[in-house]
């Protein structure tokens, strides 16, 4: 398969591909905008308008609202924003004619809400809160631990507990996470591999994605163009799709190393030491996994979308026909996202050895969990099955595809193209 | 031998046949046209020459043994349908599809250059393809086509969309091949180049082969019974004639069968008793278009 005809097309689809400025563009431009998608993500999750929240404090005990009055003005004051409080001693019916009066100051947000701790708290805990947007967990966030401080400490004074006792309570249940695995030795889990997890998710969402497209333009664009017929007086056209996939494909694995190259580095020498709770515990192994298991999904996936762009003259008409394939890279996505709160889930397990879906999963979940060899190899067989099944597929489109111009053909008649013999 | 010998080729798209049955042979040093109008099947048949296609029978004899991938080695072929990377530039062109054919190295690059001058095209080697005018972009296509030294060279619809200039600049390379020994194959539905290029044809009509052969031997064959006149007045009388077989009105010219070769003379006769004034009165000639109508039928009128 790998003759001189071929090679040529490779050399080309580096040369245009890999020695190109929209390689070193993409290199770059792919990492900015993960991160940048995280960091925005990021930002709109705590983002926190704050800024002029004026709150009353009211309760119809002095008692707790001396207590929560230092413990609110005590605490250290928040970075994004100020929060003023007034304080009122009233009872309950009190509240209810101060919230009349309040009502347009409120709904002005001048005054951003009322809470009200009323004296049954001290065995409920339950506290009122009255405002235009009850729900902003990021204000509420800030004001429940001291309020939840003040009502705690004041349940258990008198009840002979010392200070040390009552830290205790408080504390919840902190899980430190240790890994067994198949080494003898038991590590420490920190968060690392959560982190590596989703980078290798993500990388491979979103480079399958540029790279298959980017394959499907160059079909399309020598369909158009009416090349493909010059280059079938030369090769043929198992020769030329074989070709663009190999020259494409290593194109985005040479990408691939160059983003992965600070992880190698990372393992493989001893320049940096991370801080312990985002130890790695990641080997060359896992890496060269994921190398082969990425260039098994690029054969797959750029033999699909190559087979798309050779059924259509125009991206237009191409974009009806992609969505199938983006199905098989984005359903995996979201399953290997998910996974990452448990990778063990039976929906994870099982799609990791599942057609198409395996090769998104399983570099996820090696990540996460030991992984038996035994299971790996058989995602790895699964894989390079389906991988040849595709290519071959893809092949008997593809040859009656870049032939065909004219009006966008039915998917009936694409059925038939596997018959014809071209 | 023959250069190349096209046995028995059949070719069905959706049940439709494009080309059924066709055989015609290729002589060593001839230029080749395939005749037809659009639609008869020449495309269909060059593609299963050039093995693109796959025919659903027959097969492309080359020099005794069957045509494979190394066949398109010493092809040089201009599809109907010009293309090429609208971004590569045009020295990186010519030397990527000289490669495709197995030529690399420097001498490959000389000669690349070497054509490009003479088709006034060197100082634009680094430009981009779409940097180029349509008619500049079809000379690196006759390039590309030429610049491994084939054999063989085998020209889609060569004359379709071409300029006075690039016209003439293709005729010369294809009389230059000739020349060399080559072997030319070229299909058109233009009669008149036909005519004045090849030496060998075949002709193609839904999809089935109607004619082939020596250009001459044919055109003699046809001529023998057959008169092309020019002429002023009534011809109307011919028709109830008994020794006139066929007469058919091509608007400037007239061309008129007899049964027999001897009774042109008669005709001739015949015309001046009936006071036809003759303006050009010539037996044994006939043309490509002619012969093409009188195998075709009449619906072939449409072909010029």
């Amino acid at each position: 398969m790998l003759n001189r005809r071929t090679i040529t097309i490779i050399k080309r689809e580096l040369k245009v591909r890999l020695f190109s400025r929209t390689f070193i563009i993409m290199t770059l431009l792919i990492p900015v905008f993960m991160f940048g998608i995280l960091g925005l993500q990021t930002f709109l999750f705590h983002y926190s308008d704050t800024e002029n929240a004026f709150l009353i404090v009211a309760s119809e005990s002095q008692m707790i609202l001396d207590n929560v009055q230092s413990e609110l003005l005590g605490a250290p004051k928040n970075k994004d924003g100020n929060i003023e409080f007034m304080f009122e001693k009233m009872n309950k019916e009190k509240v209810t004619i101060r919230l009349n009066n309040i009502r347009s100051d409120i709904l002005e947000e001048k005054i951003t809400g009322l809470i009200f701790i009323p004296g049954e708290a001290l065995k409920n805990k339950k506290v009122e809160y009255y405002s235009k947007n009850p729900n902003n967990n990021v204000l509420l966030n800030k004001i429940r631990p001291p309020i939840n401080q003040v009502l705690t400490d004041m349940y258990f004074v008198g009840r002979q507990l010392s200070g040390e006792e009552l830290e205790f309570a408080k504390n919840n249940v902190d899980f430190n996470g240790f890994r067994i695995s198949s080494d003898k030795e038991i590590k420490e889990e920190g968060i690392g591999n959560t982190i590596l997890s989703f980078l290798f998710t993500f990388l491979l969402y979103m480079s399958l994605i540029f790279t298959g497209q980017m394959t499907m333009t160059s079909v399309i664009e020598e369909k158009s163009n009416k090349i493909v017929e010059v280059l079938l007086s030369s090769v043929s056209s198992r020769e030329l799709m074989t070709g663009k996939i190999i020259g494409t494909a290593i194109t985005a694995l040479v990408q691939m190393a160059i983003w992965l190259s600070p992880l190698i580095i990372l393992i493989s020498t001893t320049w940096f030491v991370l801080p312990p709770e985002f130890t790695l515990k990641l080997s060359m192994w896992h890496l060269l996994f994921f190398m082969l298991n990425y260039f098994i999904a690029l054969i797959t996936f750029l033999g699909l979308f190559a087979t798309v762009g050779s059924i259509f003259d125009n991206p237009q008409d191409a974009q009806s026909g992609i969505w199938p394939i983006m199905m098989l890279i984005i359903i995996p996505f979201f399953i290997a996202i998910g996974m990452q709160t448990n990778p063990e889930n039976q929906i994870a397990r099982i799609a990791s050895f599942v057609p198409f879906a395996s090769l998104i999963i399983m570099p996820a979940r090696i990540t996460l969990v030991d992984i038996p060899l035994m299971q790996l190899i058989l995602s790895i067989a699964i894989n390079i099955a389906v991988m040849i099944f595709i290519f071959i597929l893809a092949g008997k489109i593809y040859r009656v595809g870049i032939l065909i111009t004219g009006k966008k053909p039915k998917w009936s008649e694409v059925v038939k193209w596997f018959r014809y013999n071209y | 031998m023959y250069a190349l010998e096209v046995k028995n080729l059949s070719k069905n798209f959706n049940g439709i046949k494009a080309v059924d049955d066709a055989s015609f042979i290729v002589p060593e040093g001839s230029v080749f046209g395939l005749i037809g109008r659009n639609g008869a099947g020449k495309t269909t048949t060059i593609r299963m020459m050039m093995n693109i296609y796959v025919p659903d029978s027959g097969e492309v004899i080359l020099r005794g043994t069957k045509i494979g991938q190394e066949f398109k080695d010493k092809v040089g072929y201009l599809p109907e349908e010009r293309g090429l990377y609208k971004k590569m530039k045009v020295m990186d062109t010519l030397l990527f599809l000289a490669e495709l054919k197995g030529k690399t190295g420097k001498a490959v690059e000389r000669k690349a250059l070497n054509y490009l001058k003479r088709f006034d095209l060197a100082e634009r080697k680094n430009s981009k393809i779409e940097d180029l005018s349509k008619g500049n972009q079809q000379k690196i296509q006759f390039i590309a086509a030429i610049l491994h030294d084939p054999e063989f060279l085998i020209f889609d619809e060569p004359f379709a969309g071409l300029d006075p200039i690039n016209t003439d600049l293709l005729k010369d390379i294809i009389l230059e091949k000739k020349e060399e020994g080559k072997v030319i194959i070229f299909s058109t539905h233009l009669m008149d180049f036909a005519e004045k290029l090849s030496d060998h044809i075949a002709m193609i009509d839904h999809g089935k082969i109607i004619l082939q052969g020596s250009l001459s031997e044919i055109k003699s064959e046809f001529a023998q019974r057959n008169v092309t006149l020019e002429a002023v007045g009534d011809l109307s009388f011919l028709d109830s004639e008994a020794f006139v077989e066929k007469v058919e009105n091509f608007g400037n010219t007239v061309a008129i069968k007899v049964k027999e070769a001897s009774q042109t003379q008669d005709l001739l006769k015949l015309l001046i008793q009936n006071d036809v004034k003759v303006n050009k009165f010539a037996a044994n000639e006939i043309s490509l278009h002619e012969i093409f109508v009188t195998v075709a039928g009449k619906d072939a009128n449409n072909v010029k």
